[in-house]
């Protein structure tokens, strides 16, 4: 079964002075990946600046606008046609030994491949004594452990609007535990990577037609690595398992290697962005 | 011939203990400085005045120049010139450049295999911890081939002698390493005062260096570009380099660019012109990785290009150095140099390694702890000579704080024995003679797709105050012409 998402991305950005040179680019193509496929796109801006499509670091595409003439204030809309596989995520084996399962992870060769998620970052770095609140169970299996992190960091932290910005540090969030959905994927990777279990941070849509936490913004949630099974998908700020309401962008480390909109300007003065986001799902057959 | 002790020469006094590089092991001048000797002897103190002089407004009205950091007022200085040279002959400078070569070729091979294979790392003969630590270490690198599959075009490898007579690095500078300029210009203020010395010897040019840059970095252009288009990209004129950046860029002949003189569509980089965009193939880039592309490094910074990254990732512009090489020149990464060349190219290193003790190995923390008095503390990640600590010079109190600082961040630090730097007959301003001062040198090789290049002479540096072992032009140090004979 799958289901029919129609995606609306719109930003607008007005400034102080205007600007005779810039540069955008946006990270905010879904992904085309085994359960997501992309059905259609279009791109406009209010001053009709010509675009074109590149790719990131990490594979992922991109779009990219020159402004070829001055202007004060621009208007941006993405629309994306998405179908999206129902898959049941709890569809694997769990492995026999818990303690074999855990001690592949402590082999040099597994820590070399998987050293890019397993690296602290200054957005998942934590003082010792906010580790170590969440313990790792060793007879537990790693998929077990990661689900009890995924509920202890939704528990840890209250989901609030403009608490944070993404400037904000983990320890700083966590003295008064409020924050938004960067923050509680940033504290997940951060103890997941801690423990040696690779972790990345993937920012994406949220179809929040079931009453989930996010705003009309996009959404970010994390993917940890499970030996055989692969990148396994966890929200912690909804405590559940990616599932077909997670449509999926682009990952990184951390959030400065997923931001949707980076702007280069040639001119002073500030200016104020606002973004916003619809999704829309429909079951097909 | 007039005897020394009439001229110049009369009053230098020779320090026993230290290696001085122009007179051999039974006190008498060396065969290759004898020439030299008897000329420069030949100068009462005056004519050496006047001739020291002029080679100092050589240098001005060169517009030779740079400026320190840190400094209140930023000023411009000129890097003090001396007028001895050193001589290398023939046979020493063989041994230096193949070592020089053997470093870069293990570095480039070292690189390409932490960007790809990783293989090094996995059977565990360079630490996974001293990789993943380091701010170096662009993940945005990994998987990607650099044009011609180098990434260390340009090295600076920082050479000494020591009291037993031995060359030994004491680091590789693969960032963007600078002062080649003053290679070059050291020659020609040398020249204009003093030709009538160049006579009396058969030295190598070293006004060769551009050629054989465009020449190399031509080797490896992107793919399809047949008649590639080489730049220059400076932070601009308030880095303390500028002078460097634009005398590359004029003795090679092509452009000097900042960030906003190039842009990107459709993932080829374009330079502005007054006759319409330029495609640009080959970027010598003087600005550090952060600063690259804002697309993907810094978001902060305007020095770089907007979306150069990924026309780099496309193969259609090639950077150099590669973005990513600096992790094979932090200083922990040095002291696996001779375990590097033994992996990659199965030889054992043709210049010595300086011992290195890790102060994250528990065992040798605590033997540096114990001996802080007789070694030198380094920070693994600072460049121009900033927070070195040498353990001899150090108060009591200044040994229980350094101390400190390793014990809060071990892995921070690396300690060496305290090197005896060879010393050199040097002119001091302040006495009007010459006096012994510490010196070494910076050689600089560059590669390229199956040939490769040493400058044969290099940098020569002085450590201007007496005693001082810190040659950095940064802190104070000066400079000599370094001939390398036929």
């Amino acid at each position: 079964m799958s289901l029919e998402y129609n995606i609306v991305y719109k930003a607008e950005n007005v400034y102080d002075n205007p600007v005779k040179e810039a540069r955008w680019q946006f990270l905010i193509i879904p992904e085309e990946n085994y359960n997501q496929k992309l059905e259609a796109i279009t791109f406009k801006n209010s001053m009709e600046f010509p675009y074109e499509f590149s790719t990131n670091a990490y594979g992922f595409k991109t779009i990219r606008i020159l402004a070829k003439a001055p202007f004060e204030a621009i208007s941006f809309e993405a629309s994306f046609k998405l179908l999206k596989e129902t898959s049941n995520p709890f569809d694997f084996i769990l492995p026999i030994n818990q303690e074999d399962e855990y001690s592949k992870y402590q082999q040099l060769q597994f820590k070399v491949d998987h050293e890019p998620f397993l690296r602290k970052t200054p957005l998942t770095t934590l003082l010792e004594h906010h580790i170590n609140f969440f313990e790792y169970q060793q007879d537990q299996f790693v998929f077990e452990n990661l689900q009890a992190l995924n509920k202890w960091v939704y528990e840890k932290i209250f989901y609030t609007p403009g608490a944070t910005d993404v400037e904000t540090t983990l320890d700083e969030m966590l003295e008064h535990r409020q924050g938004v959905c960067q923050d509680f994927a940033h504290l997940f990777c951060a103890i997941s990577r801690k423990y040696g279990i690779p972790c990345r941070y993937v920012s994406g849509y949220l179809h929040q037609g079931n009453g989930y936490f996010g705003d009309s913004q996009m959404h970010a949630w994390t993917e940890a690595y499970i030996e055989d099974v692969g990148w396994v998908g966890f929200d912690p700020t909804n405590n559940l398992i990616a599932n077909e309401n997670h449509i999926k962008v682009a990952h990184g480390k951390d959030y400065s290697d997923c931001s949707p909109l980076k702007g280069i300007l040639y001119s002073k003065g500030s200016n104020t962005t606002n973004h916003s986001v619809q999704v829309h799902g429909q079951q097909q057959q | 011939m007039p005897k020394e002790d009439s001229t110049i020469f009369s009053s230098y006094q020779r320090d026993p203990s230290l290696f001085d590089e122009i007179y051999d092991k039974k006190g008498q001048v060396k065969e290759v400085y004898k020439t030299l000797f008897q000329l420069y002897g030949g100068h009462s103190i005056p004519d050496y005045m006047t001739l020291n002089e002029k080679a100092r407004s050589s240098f001005f009205n060169q517009g030779i120049t740079f400026q320190v950091y840190d400094d209140k007022q930023m000023q411009e200085k000129i890097f003090p010139f001396d007028l001895f040279p050193r001589i290398i002959d023939g046979k020493e400078w063989e041994i230096i450049e193949k070592g020089a070569i053997q470093r870069s070729r293990a570095l480039n091979l070292f690189l390409w295999d932490i960007y790809h294979e990783k293989k090094i790392l996995k059977q565990g003969v360079v630490p996974l911890e001293l990789i993943s630590s380091s701010e170096n270490y662009l993940h945005q690198m990994m998987d990607v081939d650099p044009p011609g599959g180098i990434y260390n075009h340009i090295s600076g490898t920082d050479i000494i002698k020591h009291n037993d007579g031995k060359y030994y690095v004491l680091e590789d500078n693969i960032r963007c390493p600078s002062g080649v300029s003053y290679v070059i210009c050291n020659r020609t203020a040398l020249k204009r005062a003093l030709f009538g010395v160049f006579n009396h010897y058969e030295t190598h040019t070293v006004t060769n260096y551009a050629e054989n840059l465009l020449d190399l970095l031509e080797s490896v252009k992107p793919h399809g570009a047949d008649v590639p288009n080489t730049v220059v990209i400076t932070p601009g004129m308030y880095n303390s380099a500028f002078y460097e950046h634009s005398y590359l860029a004029k003795t090679m002949g092509v452009e000097l660019v900042e960030g906003r003189d190039l842009f990107v569509e459709n993932d080829f980089v374009y330079m502005r012109t007054i006759k319409g965009p330029e495609k640009v193939d080959i970027i010598y880039r003087r600005i550090d990785d952060q600063f690259l592309d804002p697309l993907e490094f810094r978001a902060d910074s305007s020095l770089g290009v907007p979306g150069l990254f990924s026309a780099y990732k496309k193969g259609n512009v090639t950077l150099a150095n590669a973005p990513g090489t600096g992790v094979a020149d932090d200083k922990a990464v040095y002291t696996y140099m001779p375990e590097i060349i033994k992996y990659y190219l199965d030889e054992t290193p043709i210049l010595n390694n300086v011992h290195t003790y890790h102060c994250s190995r528990p065992k040798e923390l605590a033997y540096v702890l114990d001996h802080i008095h007789e070694l030198v503390i380094k920070p693994v990640d600072e460049a121009g000579g900033y927070g070195i600590s040498i353990g001899n010079r150090l108060t009591k109190k200044e040994i229980a704080t350094v101390k400190k600082q390793i014990q809060e961040h071990p892995r921070k630090y690396v300690a060496q024995p305290i090197m005896s730097l060879s010393v050199h007959p040097t002119y001091i301003d302040e006495t009007n003679s010459f006096e012994q001062r510490h010196v070494d040198l910076r050689t600089f090789t560059i590669l390229g797709k199956d040939k490769d290049f040493v400058l044969k002479g290099g940098l020569t540096r002085v450590a201007l105050k007496k005693g001082n072992l810190i040659v950095n032009s940064s802190q104070g140090g000066g400079s000599k012409d370094t001939w390398v004979l036929k």
